[in-house]
């Protein structure tokens, strides 16, 4: 039995309200990729946080090589070898590769002075041994790919000899050859004795890259499962206590006219030609990975950005969306990405959001219709069964399921006629997942046109009428509920050979081949 | 970050009563009722109506901006500009009554124009490119302070009608001509900052600007409006104080900016953005104007007044910091 | 920043085609095209008023106005770091004021000269500490700080002006060499402090502090620290501004020249120190305090009204800004190529 690089016992840590771990054990193995699955809120984050250094534990203890140690700050931890890569990538735009490579510990020459070509030609040295090639180490970071700016963070790992390298949804805004190329790293630091500690809620790169996967749930530890000794099934009820089942109930829908089409649409650089319509009743799936253009898609429709080229047409007829004003007003709903940044105002109440897409009809005279909003506020939170005490509590207070509920509340306020859902049920618990399936459906049965973008294949392949696939901002396959499954959809997401249908909602277009 | 860690959580409270009641405004207005008080025991001046009259005449420049600023700051935003937009528009009455010889109604309304046209220009950078309210008012409180200093190039008016001193100087209805302005303003402002779509949508931009983009939120125009509103507003307190003091010069407003953001600080909006309210300016700039008056009743030159404001700025700002900790918002 | 090779023209001589390829490599950086434009804007003006390289002129623009490029030196840092100081002004002339009155009541001249260092690096750790601990926006504690300086600046100096200063206490007037003393602490400075930003860790740090504090913090960067540091520097560096202008003539006045700040900070961003934080050269701002401090001159000596300056000032941050912007917006936009 090799000993494990790091040992996690008996951790528990409380935040002001609430206790986000709670007696969790764990080693890091050297030389395995160690996944670490859970939904949001499940403790990942402040797992990985009291690894890096960036939290001190309230009990339990740390032991790296054996040793118990204790970090009062990150650079401690990294002293130790242990490197934390985060989503929010943590660079200089303005400086050079090398020295974000190197920040707070570059190598010194005489008196103490930094010395450039040392620490250049070692960067260069970091990023061959990685196998990446054509990166001006002299470049300045902010010019860089996300991909490359990935790779920038994984260099700095290893630049203080990380041992462990914790990674947190590293895909999340990869393009389909970075994720490659992303693995082919994990695989050669693992080759190197490295442990690895991956964050994912991509349940097929744990299937593809990790030896063994543990999961968390609500801050309790659940176990640990060699990765080919297990399946999804089971490490999804290990996530949530229940089969996946019962997640997705769809209702029968009588699917009527085209509300929403899309001719011809081009933004550069994420848009290309890109045809589709949307008909009242149906929900149609868009899958792709990230960097496909699916939100970007959805933000043209919407009146975020304005396309390059094409038409998009409402009821057949063409109209101008130069902002999501104008969207509105044709009926056309976004419910957003990031539901934090973009969905809701998190300092403002629940009543308040709610009726943040709607106030200019809530109005008596030039002001606020107080009534009319707490009505339409207590309303929605009955309607999508939102937990809350009172619609005057803060949003930010609410767990994810219940703040997209509230996003979702506050788009329906408007009646839409087309509801453009990103991410629906991204980072909420599986009981508000089947609740959001359930409300969707229903919308379908009232008619609404629902276009559901999402990067859960289950998700997309339980709920959709139609399937459409993007790759590399082109409709690459159309599929219908009937003959599509899981690998034609991921061949047709991620595959480079051409797999194209011509959509049958399409007119006789040409689809270009990639 | 924290949030995410948060599991179902247990039923949080609603707000303490004692929060509920000690809230920011009824807080600074006690202060304000101690220091009269204080103020009236030192000087018998003090509480004469004649003083409290003028006093309300000396804050109506700051007043007047006091109340975009605090729609600006609410935002997110700053505008450092305001007093060279005084300024600029004290010299434009200026240069086109006795430059160019217009009729003196004609000369005013040009000036009021340029003063919005000053704000919608700092609106317009700010909305359109992309630059920082900081450094873009900075940059204009050069530039529109220069424009002043150049086009006037330090020649001054004199010598306008009776009618022009009705606004600075007189009277209706017993008070001064321009607090009724300031009082219809401030009321005005305050119910479309607390009452209206357009002032829940400050507070939204103020607190997450792109989820009030992603919510229909029209914030360009916005921003627009508040800025060009605050030049315009400028522009006002600028003919209000030419109508006041009897002469135009390149240099006046200068300093504007330090006291109507030390009002609008005091009064509780926050410098980060998402809090603040009209009450609590109104009763920022009273106290500020107290305090003043106090310093002038017991002999400081006026100088020394910006000792007090600057050190009641950083003194509110610490406070409002500290609040804030408490409450336990990052 | 692709470098394009001229097309080889076989008619060009060579030496044509290495004066310009030089060129277009000076103008990819700032420093560079400051350069350029004060050889440009000498060039221009002494053209149009041959007196502009009249001796006392030079000297008006380097050895007078070196106390302004020691300051932006000071504000480099602070700007580079993420925050401003706009209280400079009428620091600098308090602290001049200090310079002559501890001269005058008695001390030898060297105590003179330092005390107001002293004072400047004490004012710097406190600007520095409030803005890292307490969390107090650097533009509203410079704000704030600015009118009570000034105002205590009135109430304890009124308008009084300070003359009966010792024989040996024109520090600024001394000429070693025949060089005016100024330049030589401007120079000398310049590259030390040019210099140290290179090379020194700690002077990394203010980039990366400025550049994303939060990365900062998690590459074991203590920003506080830091950022009280740079608001010592720029304490220092104002007191040595404060001695050069209290020991350039045989009187120190009161009143603080109007609008130094800003020509301050102008000079520091129009010298390539992005207003936005982490990145830019104390040389770039030396570099253009020089050039402004020229352009005024040229202003006066071809007639335009010295009372435009202000809206050039103006006008120059506005455009630097505007350019620094556009860059940034067209890097981000190639990355999603």
């Amino acid at each position: 039995m090799t000993q494990p690089l790091l040992q996690l016992r008996g951790i528990s840590k409380s935040f002001p309200g609430v206790r986000a771990l709670d007696n969790i054990s764990f080693d890091v193995l050297p030389g395995e990729v160690h996944a670490l699955l859970g939904e949001n809120g499940a403790g990942k984050s402040t797992l990985i946080k009291i690894i890096a250094g960036v939290y001190r534990p309230d009990a339990g203890e740390i032991l790296l090589d054996g040793s118990p140690v204790h970090f009062s700050d990150p650079g401690q931890a990294q002293a130790k070898g242990i490197a934390a890569i985060y989503q929010e990538l943590s660079l200089y735009p303005e400086l050079t590769v090398a020295e974000n490579i190197f920040m707070g510990h570059a190598p010194r020459g005489r008196f103490g002075a930094i010395d450039w070509t040392a620490m250049n030609q070692q960067a260069r040295d970091i990023l061959a041994s990685l196998e990446i090639d054509g990166l001006d180490v002299t470049r300045k970071v902010g010019a860089l790919t996300v991909g490359n700016r990935q790779r920038v963070e994984i260099a700095k790992a290893l630049s203080q000899n990380a041992r462990i390298l914790i990674m947190d949804e590293p895909t999340a805004a990869l393009t389909e050859t970075d994720v490659q190329s992303l693995f082919n790293t994990v695989r050669l630091l693992r080759g190197r004795g490295v442990g690895i500690i991956y964050i994912s809620h991509r349940l097929q790169e744990v299937f593809i890259l990790a030896d063994r996967v543990s999961v968390l749930r609500d801050g309790h530890y659940v176990g640990t499962r060699l990765v080919s000794e297990t399946t999804e099934d089971s490490l999804v009820s290990m996530m949530v206590g229940r089969t996946i089942d019962d997640m997705f109930p769809k209702l029968p829908t009588t699917i009527k006219e085209p509300v929403l089409e899309v001719r011809n649409l081009w933004r550069k650089p994420l848009i290309k030609d890109v045809s589709m319509q949307v008909r009242a009743g149906e929900i149609v799936g868009l899958a792709g990975l990230v960097g496909s253009g699916r939100s970007e898609l959805a933000q043209v429709i919407f009146g975020m950005t304005p396309p390059d080229g094409g038409q998009i047409l409402i009821d057949g007829k063409p109209v101008q969306i130069k902002n999501p004003g104008q969207a509105m007003k044709l009926g056309i709903a976004y419910v957003p990405e990031d539901r934090g940044l973009q969905g809701l105002i998190r300092q403002m109440k629940i009543r308040e959001n709610i009726s943040l897409a709607v106030l200019r009809a809530l109005v008596r005279g030039p002001f606020i219709d107080n009534r009319a909003e707490r009505n339409l506020a207590t309303r929605m939170i009955e309607q999508l069964s939102i937990r809350a005490y009172s619609p005057e509590q803060i949003v930010n207070k609410l767990s994810g399921g219940n703040q997209q509920k509230v996003v979702v509340s506050k788009w329906l306020a408007g009646r839409p006629r087309v509801l453009i859902m990103d991410e629906p049920t991204r980072g909420v618990d599986v009981g508000a997942k089947a609740e959001i399936h359930r409300l969707i459906s229903q919308l379908a049965q009232q008619g609404l046109a629902i276009l559901m973008i999402s990067s859960e294949l289950p998700e997309v392949l339980g709920m959709s009428d139609r399937i459409l696939v993007m790759r590399g901002g082109r409709i690459v396959a159309e599929y219908s509920r009937e003959e599509a499954n899981q690998e034609l959809v991921v061949t047709a997401m991620m595959s480079e050979t051409d797999h194209n249908r011509t959509p049958k909602s399409q007119p006789a277009v040409e689809t270009n081949t990639v | 970050m924290v949030a995410s860690e948060k599991s179902v959580p247990s039923v949080p409270s609603a707000p303490r009563l004692r929060d509920r009641i000690l809230n920011r405004e009824v807080v600074l207005f006690i202060i304000l009722i101690l220091v009269a008080l204080v103020l009236s025991t030192q000087s018998d001046q003090f509480l004469k109506l004649d003083n409290i009259l003028n006093q309300g005449r000396l804050l109506t420049e700051v007043a007047l901006v006091a109340l975009p600023m605090t729609l600006i700051i609410i935002t997110g935003g700053i505008d450092l500009s305001v007093g060279s937009i005084l300024g600029l528009t004290a010299v434009m009455i200026w240069y086109v009554w006795q430059k160019l010889g217009w009729p003196l109604e004609i000369a005013i309304v040009l000036a009021l124009l340029t003063a919005a046209i000053c704000g919608f220009v700092n609106g317009l950078f700010i909305v359109r490119v992309g630059v920082p309210p900081l450094i873009m008012t900075l940059a204009t409180l050069a530039l529109y302070r220069g424009m002043a200093l150049g086009i006037s190039q330090a020649r001054q008016a004199r010598g306008f009608p009776d009618w022009f001193y009705q606004l600075g100087q007189g009277e209706v209805l017993g008070l001064p001509s321009q607090l009724w302005i300031v009082i219809v303003a401030t009321i005005l402002t305050g119910i479309i900052l607390a009452r209206t779509p357009f002032g829940r949508s400050i507070y939204a931009i103020g607190n997450n600007e792109l989820g009030a983009r992603f919510s229909g939120i029209p914030v360009d125009l916005y921003k627009l409006i508040i800025y060009t509103f605050s030049g315009f507003m400028s522009g006002l307190a600028g003919y209000i104080f030419v109508s006041r003091v009897s002469t135009t010069r390149s240099d006046m407003g200068t300093g504007l900016e330090l006291d109507v953001i030390a009002a609008v600080v005091l009064g509780g909006t926050s410098i980060n953005g998402g809090v603040g309210n009209i009450a609590g300016t109104a009763i920022g700039l009273i106290l500020i104007q107290l305090l003043k008056n106090g310093l002038a009743l017991s002999g400081f030159l006026g100088d020394a007044t910006i000792v007090v404001v600057g050190s009641v700025l950083i003194l509110a700002v610490l406070v409002n910091n500290f609040v804030q900790w408490r409450r336990g918002e990052s | 920043m692709t470098a394009t090779t001229p097309p080889a023209i076989a008619t060009t001589p060579n030496a044509m085609n290495s004066w310009f390829r030089a060129i277009r490599r000076m103008l990819a950086t700032q420093e560079g095209v400051l350069a350029l434009s004060l050889v440009g804007l000498t060039i221009i003006v002494s053209a149009i008023n041959p007196r502009f390289l009249a001796p006392e002129n030079l000297s008006d623009i380097f050895q007078f106005n070196a106390y302004i490029a020691v300051a932006a030196i000071g504000m480099s840092m602070v700007i580079i770091s993420g925050n401003i100081d706009i209280s400079v002004g009428p620091l600098i002339s308090a602290l001049a004021i200090l310079c002559g009155t501890v001269a005058t009541s008695g001390f030898p001249v060297w105590v003179a000269w330092i005390v107001p260092l002293i004072v400047g690096v004490l004012v710097g750790v406190f600007n520095g500490i409030v803005v890292a601990y307490l969390r107090i926006p650097a533009i509203v504690l410079t704000l704030g700080l600015h009118s009570v300086i000034r105002g205590l600046l009135v109430i304890l100096a009124g308008s009084k002006v300070i003359s009966d200063l010792p024989p040996d206490f024109g520090l600024a007037q001394l000429t070693p060499l025949g060089i005016p003393m100024p330049i030589y602490f401007m120079v000398v400075l310049t590259i030390i402090a040019a210099i140290w930003m290179r090379y020194s860790a700690r002077a990394r740090a203010i980039y990366a502090v400025g550049g994303n504090a939060e990365a900062a913090r998690l590459s074991g960067i203590n920003v506080q620290r830091t950022i009280v540091f740079t608001f010592m520097i720029n304490g220092l560096m104002v007191g040595i501004s404060s001695v050069l202008l209290a020991t350039q003539f045989s009187q120190i006045q009161a009143t603080p020249p109007p609008g130094l700040e800003l020509f301050i900070i102008t000079a520091a961003v129009v010298g390539g120190v992005s207003i936005l934080g982490g990145t830019g050269t104390v040389i770039g701002a030396t570099l253009a305090a020089i050039l402004m401090s020229a352009i005024r001159v040229a202003m006066i000596l071809i007639n335009v009204s010295p009372f435009w300056l202000q809206a050039v000032t103006g006008v120059l941050i506005l455009v630097t800004v505007l350019a620094d912007i556009l860059r940034r917006r067209r890097q981000s936009r190639s990355i999603r190529a």
